[in-house]
């Protein structure tokens, strides 16, 4: 084949192979569209009139474009859908979404990668500018596609190796290349080479995700002054993007500034009430603070704009209950579990939600007879294995103090400072409820002895690791792990030193396999947290270099 | 529901650019017949149809930026890209009328910083007083001139009337009729790009027809 039919090639794209989803909530434009796409030979077209009926689409079928109305109607909207959709892994990189949206606003507030559509058309728009874009956008993908399925195996370094060639020889996707780069840096903690990268494309020009970038970069090398003057600039240039508030709003938390933290974060919601994250983490930073009309607000932002959303899990509803019942709104925390009782009661996580905030409800109403009820129900679902978050159980925790049982209290306690050895915000609850009742000496002991088996087994172990004595380690800290079983901290060390016994000694199944499991266990412990990705991407290498069979996912 | 004033017309400016986002797609979707009657009739309402939306951006634009400057939204695009976006919009609108061209210099870099929305908007206004006034053909350019990346739309009309040329249009006429409006549009997308103190502008000649040039910094 010759250069020149080869690039011809390259260039064509078969539109009639691609299969579409038209997202649209009025029937009129649906069809309209439709036949734009039909026109330009896609034959392949599924409508679907919200977010409901596109996931359900896209659950059965692959698509390869999805072209999409931000505004839906009453439900989800279109960037909700998008979010929820690239979270649950309905849709891979490669699948080409279009968000449609009334105005050209609507870019500014999406400015990272991972929230954002492959492009955006401003309505009212013409089908060969629609057409025109979708081409584009192809041909990246396929410039890409080494990019996206290194990315997609978790091969992050020979992604970043995709980039770097991108990067070298296709000056026209020179910036998209850094971008995904950019965040391909950060996620595996080469930070500084991130700072470098973003300050790269700052130089072309400073553009606003380039700043947020470097923000985030700078932050995560704990430079925060410098990230925070960094996000206020950028914020005072371009007030309407939101996720600079998010990211400014962790900065705050770091530097131990809630209360700007939580400024930072009504800021966001002020612009984009929508987002059932940045309603949380708004809820929690004003429940911390003790500015409990904001948390209620929040919360019940969570569950309202959340219905149906991924990100709202039963968790949420014990927050909002937890924070009518401290304010003394105990009507209001019983009609909040009587509206949502038939959700809550689909899950045993639900369940014990449910049992927990009645108890609480019951305790503060006097009606200890009920409260008994509830925490009957509660001990069962906890002795047959279900947990709640943290904070739930010490809510649990606090009824069965009031309730008089004491030891079953301080039990619950000693789990969760096991799992959360070293976190100050958690441990600091505990002894407000061991204050509150009036036995402060016994909590401190509680804590003490729960943390201390688990603080030195890993203290051990880290240190038998770092004399290089990994064997000893691992035996170490997975014993540390059966103490603490969601405790993230000493499963990420325990998965790290069984890699680390794997790099010296050699591969053994046995132990790949745990720190798989533990890995998996981690990431549901400590969802996105950093070293997460890391610990992936040593396993990776682990598995490539010793010819693990990587155990196929069900 | 209450409306004030603005809450209203905001309300129904909205509405109407859907519906006639509809409109105009439903025209799209009239097959042209091979009677030139016919053809001529819809691809004039068609084209008209266009204009209104267009026009009605560009109000919208313009509205907003009394209040505060146009605020563009830079990122990375390829002008290649764009000039082909435009010229095949160009042919479509003016379905075989006009012959449309697109040439991109060689010195044109891969990628240049711009908001790609606003200049498009600004570019098919441009497309629209050509379709109207050019007598067999317009050419959509990419070059670099004075550092920036130069858009320009050039036809073979009468050209643009002297008044516009000596600068003293705003309000008044663009080619020969209208409000203006339009150019003054552009004027403001063009001067909203800035980089390192060098601002855009929008620049009017006229040579062997009207050219219409943006100068993006």
């Amino acid at each position: 084949m010759s250069l020149a039919s080869a690039r011809a090639s390259d260039a064509f794209i078969d539109y009639s192979a691609l299969r579409a989803l038209v997202v649209e909530d009025y029937p009129g434009m649906r069809n309209a569209l439709r036949q734009s796409l039909t026109n330009f030979g896609i034959t392949r077209v599924q409508l679907a009139a919200n977010a409901a009926e596109a996931i359900y689409q896209v659950k059965h079928k692959p698509y390869d474009f999805i072209l999409c109305d931000f505004n839906l109607g009453d439900g989800r909207d279109g960037q909700q859908l998008l979010e929820e959709m690239r979270h649950s892994h309905l849709i891979s990189l490669e699948t080409v979404f279009i968000m449609v949206t009334a105005e050209s606003y609507y870019e500014k507030v999406v400015a990272t990668a991972e929230l954002a559509p492959d492009d955006y058309m401003i309505k009212p728009f013409s089908p060969e500018i629609l057409r025109s874009r979708l081409d584009s956008i192809l041909r990246r993908k396929r410039a890409f596609r080494d990019v996206y399925l290194h990315f997609m195996a978790q091969e992050l370094d020979a992604s970043i190796a995709a980039c770097d060639k991108l990067i070298r020889n296709q000056p026209k996707y020179l910036v998209d290349a850094l971008r995904f780069k950019g965040e391909l840096l950060v996620t595996l903690g080469r930070l500084e080479e991130a700072e470098a990268l973003y300050q790269q494309v700052i130089s072309m020009r400073a553009i606003p995700w380039a700043r947020l970038g470097l923000a985030r970069a700078l932050h995560l090398q704990k430079k925060d002054e410098a990230a925070e003057k960094e996000l206020r600039d950028v914020l005072e240039q371009a007030p309407e993007m939101v996720t600079a508030y998010d990211l400014l709003s962790e900065v705050c938390l770091a530097k131990k500034d809630a209360p700007a933290a939580q400024e930072a974060l009504e800021q966001g919601v002020a612009i984009s009430a929508r987002t059932v994250r940045r309603q949380q983490k708004l809820g929690d930073i004003a429940h911390t603070n003790g500015d409990l009309e904001t948390a209620r607000t929040a919360f019940s932002n969570v569950l309202e704009k959340g219905r149906h959303s991924v990100f709202v899990t039963p968790s949420d509803f014990g927050n909002l209950c937890r924070v009518q019942v401290e304010q003394g709104d105990l009507q209001g925390a019983a009609d909040t579990l009587k509206k949502n009782k038939s959700s809550l009661q689909d899950s045993p996580e639900g369940q014990l939600v449910m049992a927990v905030a009645q108890g609480m409800v019951q305790v503060r109403s006097g009606n200890l007879k009920e409260a008994a009820k509830a925490l009957e129900e509660a001990t069962a679902l906890r002795a047959s294995g279900t947990r709640g978050d943290a904070r739930l159980m010490l809510d649990l925790a606090g009824t069965c103090m009031a309730s008089g049982r004491h030891d079953e209290a301080d039990g619950i306690v000693a789990e969760v400072a096991r799992n959360a050895h070293d976190s100050e915000a958690l441990l600091d609850r505990a002894r407000k409820l061991y204050d509150e009742a009036g036995r402060t000496e016994a909590g401190a002991s509680v804590l003490a002895l729960a943390t201390a088996d688990v603080r030195k087994l890993n203290n051990e172990g880290v240190m038998l690791a770092q004399r290089g004595d990994f064997r000893t380690a691992v035996d170490t800290l997975l014993t540390a792990c059966a103490e603490a079983p969601r405790n993230p901290r000493i499963i990420m060390n325990a998965v790290w030193v069984i890699l680390k016994y794997i790099d010296q000694d050699g591969m053994d199944e046995n132990m790949i396999e745990a720190a798989r499991r533990h890995l998996d266990e981690a990431e549901r412990q400590a969802p996105g947290h950093a070293r997460i990705a890391d610990l992936r991407r040593h396993m990776k290498d682990v598995e490539s270099r010793f010819g693990a069979q990587t155990k196929a996912t069900a | 529901m209450k409306f004030d004033g603005t809450e209203l017309y905001a309300a129904l400016i909205h509405e109407l650019k859907n519906d006639l986002g509809l409109l105009s797609m439903t025209i799209d979707g009239i097959p042209q017949q091979g009677e030139p009657e016919h053809d001529a009739t819809v691809g004039a309402a068609r084209l008209l149809c266009q204009g209104v939306v267009d026009r009605l951006q560009q109000a919208l634009l313009i509205y907003k930026a009394i209040d505060q400057p146009v605020q563009p939204s830079i990122d990375a695009w390829s002008p290649r890209d764009a000039v082909h976006e435009i010229r095949d919009r160009a042919a479509a609108l003016s379905r075989g009328r006009i012959q449309v061209e697109a040439a991109l210099a060689p010195d044109v870099p891969e990628i240049w910083f711009f908001d790609r929305d606003l200049v498009e908007m600004a570019l098919i206004n441009a497309i629209h007083n050509s379709l109207a006034y050019a007598r067999s053909s317009l050419r959509i350019e990419a070059s670099m001139l004075e550092g920036c990346l130069a858009l320009t739309v050039r036809d073979d009309s009468p050209g643009y009337p002297a008044h516009i040329l000596a600068g003293t249009g705003a309000g008044s006429s663009g080619h020969a009729k209208g409000t203006g409006l339009g150019l003054q549009f552009s004027r403001l997308i063009a001067q909203s790009h800035d980089n390192q103190g060098r601002r855009g502008e929008l620049r009017l000649h006229n040579d062997q027809g009207a050219v219409f040039c943006l100068l993006l910094p």
